[in-house]
């Protein structure tokens, strides 16, 4: 990489934000950062997702005083979304909204931000963006839910950046669920048209044994925006993570979702549907590190591809010597609307143990002409039929998002977005 | 011939990859009418009936071909669909993830919009798709399956006659509507087409066996060679056909 960060900015940066409780673990973070630097495109895992934009704003973002944009109090929910809300606008999280949902969720979820809590926090600071991440958070938020406690309502993130100036946020989010506990998480990323930003997200789910969560993370952000999320999942024994990640909007988006089973009996599944169009570029990453068995995962990540936009899928399964009875699943299937899009599709398996299960299959095709043409002849038009074909291309993922109370807004978002980008490219 | 003419294919040609497959056909069909178009492997059956459907593979090289007074050529499938012209397929086509039900009713609503009707209420249309799988004894659970998604061929195919059922097009040309078919599927969708027979429904039969004719009687029987209608007779054409196979037609055509 041969731009960086300004140094001396950064660390003025770091400094403007310490005197609370985090400020250590800030400065500890800016070190192991500066260390390494933000990845080039020669890193390995970073050849298709080029970072020098974000590098660029994040210049103009600190030479102009790295605030934030002003909060403008909590954002509105979508009615057609079931859950108890905690607004996050420009990366700081409304405190009402925290000490409304806090309430609403009951004794079993405790909602706190990590600068309040006492004694030594424990992040994940490992690669360089979750480290330039901890050294800018603001704050982070802790949800923990206890033991056995079975939430009924959605945790819902509502994630919105405002305002038309160039803006970085770091977002960082720990959720803790206790033994055999349950619950479901929804994370809703949008942000205003006109604005160009950089957000930086770290998630870390920690599951005790046999908890179960469900999360579905929908990204709807503006077209100027560069979003890049960490999900670093740890499965106890017995527990359960389904999850379901739909980017619908941004410029440049990259995932990394990974999980760690260390324990007999887990289960990590995760989902995906990218639809891109324009200029737009999706990359995810996904790991599954088996380092016990048995223990399952499955990938199932599908995209649709218009415009110039490009689309990366590199997902792994890491089964680690002794992690027998693993049974580990990938796929990734891609539909190109468009001669100029492009997929990279990279399904990784790296088998140290004995007595696995596991399976991996990509394609990248077109619409079927035959289909088009028979839907075509039952009256429908070109674009309705290849909706339709686009849907039922999509649906399989659809169908796995594991958080019943976003069905219907996700699937009016899916049709809205599928219209777009197959009015764009009715003539490729 | 009598009854008003609803097709009429003059001196059609039409090729597929730079082959020429239709070379010169003409037919004639009557309102209310039903042909079968019989012809050797290779002779250009489907193609016609795709040409018809208005699959773009296939290029019109020369002739035209004109649907109640309408140059056909001119429109997109779902145009010359919502206008009235219905193909069954040979292989009719899966769909996984398309339920069967969505597809019926969004034909049936482009059809009605195409007409100045409104989109039809969901109760009517479930009483309309039950009213007609009852007619070609399927079951209900077609509905909720997807598009000929798993379904065996006596099924894909009863599937297109209840597509056509629920169209009521007023040109349906059949495409091998009998292939793959056991004597028990073939009687269903024989008994299907019959019960839509009406004045003012022409249905073409594209046929390589007699077999078919034996339970819908069509009133003419064409035979197709080369891309072209070598012999043109009524239903006994069949029969003859069907005892004294294909050669003696192709070479009194050359002869």
């Amino acid at each position: 990489m041969t731009a960086a960060l300004d140094q001396a900015r950064l660390e003025a940066a770091v400094a403007a934000r310490s005197g609370d409780a985090l400020t250590g673990v800030r400065s500890a973070a800016l070190a192991r950062f500066l260390g390494q630097g933000l990845p080039g495109p020669k890193h390995e895992d970073w050849r298709y997702t080029n970072l020098g934009n974000v590098v660029d704003l994040s210049n103009r973002w600190l030479n102009s005083g790295a605030s934030s944009n002003a909060s403008v109090g909590a954002s509105t929910a979508p009615e057609a979304i079931d859950a108890v809300w905690i607004s996050i606008v420009n990366g700081v999280v409304d405190r009402d909204s925290l000490t409304q949902a806090d309430d609403a969720l009951g004794p079993d979820v405790a909602i706190s931000l990590l600068s309040e809590e006492s004694g030594d926090p424990e992040l994940l600071i490992d690669d360089a963006l979750s480290s330039l991440n901890a050294a800018l958070m603001p704050d982070a938020l802790r949800i923990r839910i206890s033991a056995n406690a079975g939430i009924e309502k959605p945790v819902g993130l509502l994630i919105d950046d405002t305002g038309n100036d160039d803006a970085v946020t770091q977002l960082r989010l720990i959720v803790d669920v206790a033994a055999n506990a349950s619950a479901e998480f929804i994370e809703l990323h949008r942000s205003e048209s006109g604005g160009s930003r950089f957000c930086n997200a770290v998630t870390e789910a920690r599951l005790a044994d046999g908890a179960r969560v469900a999360w579905a993370r929908i990204q709807e952000r503006a077209e100027g925006d560069t979003q890049i999320g960490r999900l670093q999942v740890t499965l106890g024994r017995d527990s359960n993570f389904e999850h379901a990640v739909v980017d619908l909007g941004g410029r440049l988006v990259r995932n990394d979702t990974m999980a760690t089973i260390a324990h007999p009996g887990a289960h990590f599944g995760t989902a995906g549907l990218y639809l891109t169009g324009d200029n737009q570029h999706v990359d995810n990453h996904v790991t599954a590190d088996h380092q016990v068995g048995p223990a399952t995962s499955t990938q199932n990540y599908r995209g649709i591809a218009g415009g110039t936009s490009r689309c990366v899928f590199n997902g792994k399964a890491m089964v680690r010597e002794g992690a027998d009875g693993t049974d580990a699943e990938q796929s990734n299937h891609n539909l190109l609307l468009s001669k100029r899009a492009e997929i990279d599709t990279k399904p990784e398996l790296e088998i140290y143990a004995e007595d696995v299960k596991c399976s991996h299959g990509a394609t990248v095709g077109q619409l079927d002409d035959t289909a088009l043409f028979y839907l075509r002849s039952r009256g429908l038009d070109r674009d309705q039929a290849a909706r339709v074909l686009t849907r039922a291309f999509a649906g399989s993922v659809i169908e796995q998002v594991p958080v019943a109370a976003v069905a219907d807004y996700l699937s009016t978002a899916i049709d809205q977005k599928l219209d777009r980008i197959i009015e764009d490219n009715r003539d490729d | 011939m009598s009854n008003d003419t609803i097709l009429d294919i003059e001196n059609l040609a039409a090729s597929v990859g730079g082959t020429q497959i239709l070379q010169g056909l003409s037919l004639r069909v009557g309102q209310g009418e039903v042909h079968a178009i019989m012809g050797p492997n290779g002779s250009g059956k489907s193609t016609l009936a795709q040409v018809i459907a208005g699959r773009d593979d296939y290029e019109v090289t020369g002739g035209s071909v004109t649907f109640r007074g309408t140059d056909l050529l001119e429109l997109d499938p779902e145009e010359r669909a919502r206008a009235g012209v219905f193909l069954g397929f040979q292989y009719p086509v899966e769909i996984p993830g398309v339920n069967n039900a969505y597809l019926l009713k969004a034909a049936l609503n482009a059809k009605r919009e195409h007409e100045g009707l409104g989109e039809i209420d969901a109760f009517e249309f479930l009483k309309l798709a039950r009213e007609k799988m009852a007619l070609l004894g399927m079951d209900q659970s077609f509905l909720n399956r997807g598009v000929n998604e798993g379904f065996s061929g006596g099924e894909k195919k009863r599937n297109e006659i209840l597509q056509m059922a629920i169209l009521e097009p007023a040109l349906a040309i059949l495409d091998e509507t009998d292939s793959g078919l056991d004597i028990d599927a073939l009687k269903a969708v024989a008994a299907g087409v019959n019960a839509l027979r009406a004045p003012d429904r022409s249905i073409v039969l594209v046929t390589h066996y007699q077999r078919l004719l034996d339970y819908i009687e069509p009133d003419f029987v064409h035979v197709l060679s080369k891309g072209r209608i070598v012999q043109s007779g009524d239903k006994t054409l069949a029969t003859k056909l069907e005892a004294e196979g294909y050669d003696w037609v192709l070479e009194a055509a050359t002869a």
